[in-house]
């Protein structure tokens, strides 16, 4: 895939895919999800083909899926439609690999690389000539990052670690024609106030988010942003957000914005207010609520101006939901 | 909640024109053109746009704003919008 933003967002969405289905996963890379099978053949008929044929519905999009002991011999087996690599083959199955595998499961791409690249100036090109090498032969003349590699070669590779399951709290908005500039900063204060607004976030704060677009013409963009301090208040969000739109490479037809990890609820902080307009906005929230209970969740809708000097009057103002406040 | 939705969407009109401007809108006559434009925008997408716009002063005394979209010339159709 060209565009590595769209890719970590399908990646992670595999990866959720899978955890709904009771795996562990571990990514570290877009593009590779890895998960233990075992735990999961009593679940889905005793198998390995039983657990790749859920794994799969879950998933919903093609993907290449290879079962192996190890994470350099799954993705092998994956790539070269192998299906399953038992234990009993598995060094019969690593020994014709390239060494270039070794550049993603070293975990040093720069170093990783200068290692292969001496690797075969010494005229070993693939794992099985790699593991005819001594430990002494290696460790002198490629130092720990070699012993790794080595080991990887042998089939010898630490267990998956699973991450913790994410929670998915995202919010996305078309925009009608592709706008820019000022136009956007509009667009991401209705983003964020429903991103805030959203019941699966619970009354909590968060910790970071992560700001993304898609572009009119193809590809999209995103930027991390982290918030110092847990908060669920929309100013600090806008404050932090709103100049990160300025890295944006052209139009977006879309706005994207996710939340990166989850802090305390927003009603363990306390927030000292000067002026006295935090009263207020409680008194406004609690009728807004009012309304919406009694008459519907779209009963308040709010005029948004998105960009009112335009020469197309429907790209003027949008309509839309009002927010909690 | 509901997603946002475009505020003073076109709405189709039937239009009686002369040499491209028009004469009645929705049967209504018009008293005067007070003035005329063209949008022309997003001629480098799949999308564009090209419209004639014309503010109106009708025999009734409203005042009264249509287009004539210029995407299909000689087939395009009239739309009302408030500009």
């Amino acid at each position: 895939m060209d565009d590595p933003v769209a890719a970590t967002e399908l990646t992670e969405a595999v990866a959720r895919a899978l955890e709904g289905i009771g795996a562990g996963v571990e990514t570290e890379r877009a593009g590779e999800v890895f998960f233990a099978v075992g735990g999961l053949r009593g679940l889905y008929g005793g198998e390995v083909a039983g657990v790749t044929a859920v794994a799969r519905r879950a998933i919903g999009v093609p993907v290449l899926i290879g079962v192996a002991p190890t994470r350099t011999a799954a993705r092998g087996a994956a790539e070269r439609g192998e299906g399953v690599v038992a234990p009993a083959r598995l060094g019969r199955f690593l020994a014709p690999l390239p060494t270039a595998v070794l550049v993603d499961r070293l975990g040093e791409p720069r170093a990783a690389a200068e290692l292969v690249t001496a690797l075969e100036r010494l005229g070993i090109g693939t794992l099985g000539e790699l593991r005819r090498l001594t430990l002494d032969q290696v460790a002198d003349r490629f130092g720990p990052l070699g012993l790794r590699a080595l080991r990887i070669a042998r089939g010898e590779e630490e267990p998956l670690r699973p991450r913790v399951p994410h929670e998915d709290l995202v919010e996305e908005i078309e925009l009608p024609e592709g706008v820019a500039g000022g136009q956007l900063d509009r667009a991401l204060h209705l983003l964020i106030d429903r991103l805030l607004a959203a019941p699966e976030r619970k009354g909590r704060t968060l910790l970071g988010v992560r700001l993304g677009a898609r572009l009119c013409g193809g590809g999209s963009w995103s930027v991390d942003q982290g918030l110092g301090r847990p908060t669920a208040a929309a100013a600090p969000l806008r404050r932090l957000l709103v100049p990160r739109l300025e890295g944006l490479p052209g139009p977006a037809e879309a706005l994207r914005l996710r939340a990166l990890g989850f802090g305390p609820p927003a009603a363990d902080q306390l927030v000292m207010e000067v002026g006295g307009a935090e009263p207020r906005r409680r008194r406004l929230g609690a009728a807004v609520r009012e309304v919406r209970a009694t008459q519907g969740a779209d009963a308040l809708l709010r005029v948004l101006a998105v960009d009112v000097t335009s020469r197309v009057p429907e790209r003027r103002h949008l309509l839309t939901s009002f927010p909690e406040l | 909640m509901v997603g946002p939705r475009r505020l003073n969407e076109p709405r189709a009109v039937a239009v009686c024109a002369a040499g491209g401007v028009p004469r009645a809108v929705g049967g209504a006559a018009v008293e005067a053109v007070r003035e005329e434009w063209v949008v022309e925008d997003r001629w480098w997408t799949p999308r564009p746009l090209h419209r004639r716009y014309f503010e109106l002063v009708m025999a009734d005394g409203r005042a009264l704003t249509v287009f004539h979209d210029l995407r299909a010339p000689g087939d395009g159709r009239w739309y009302r919008q408030r500009a």
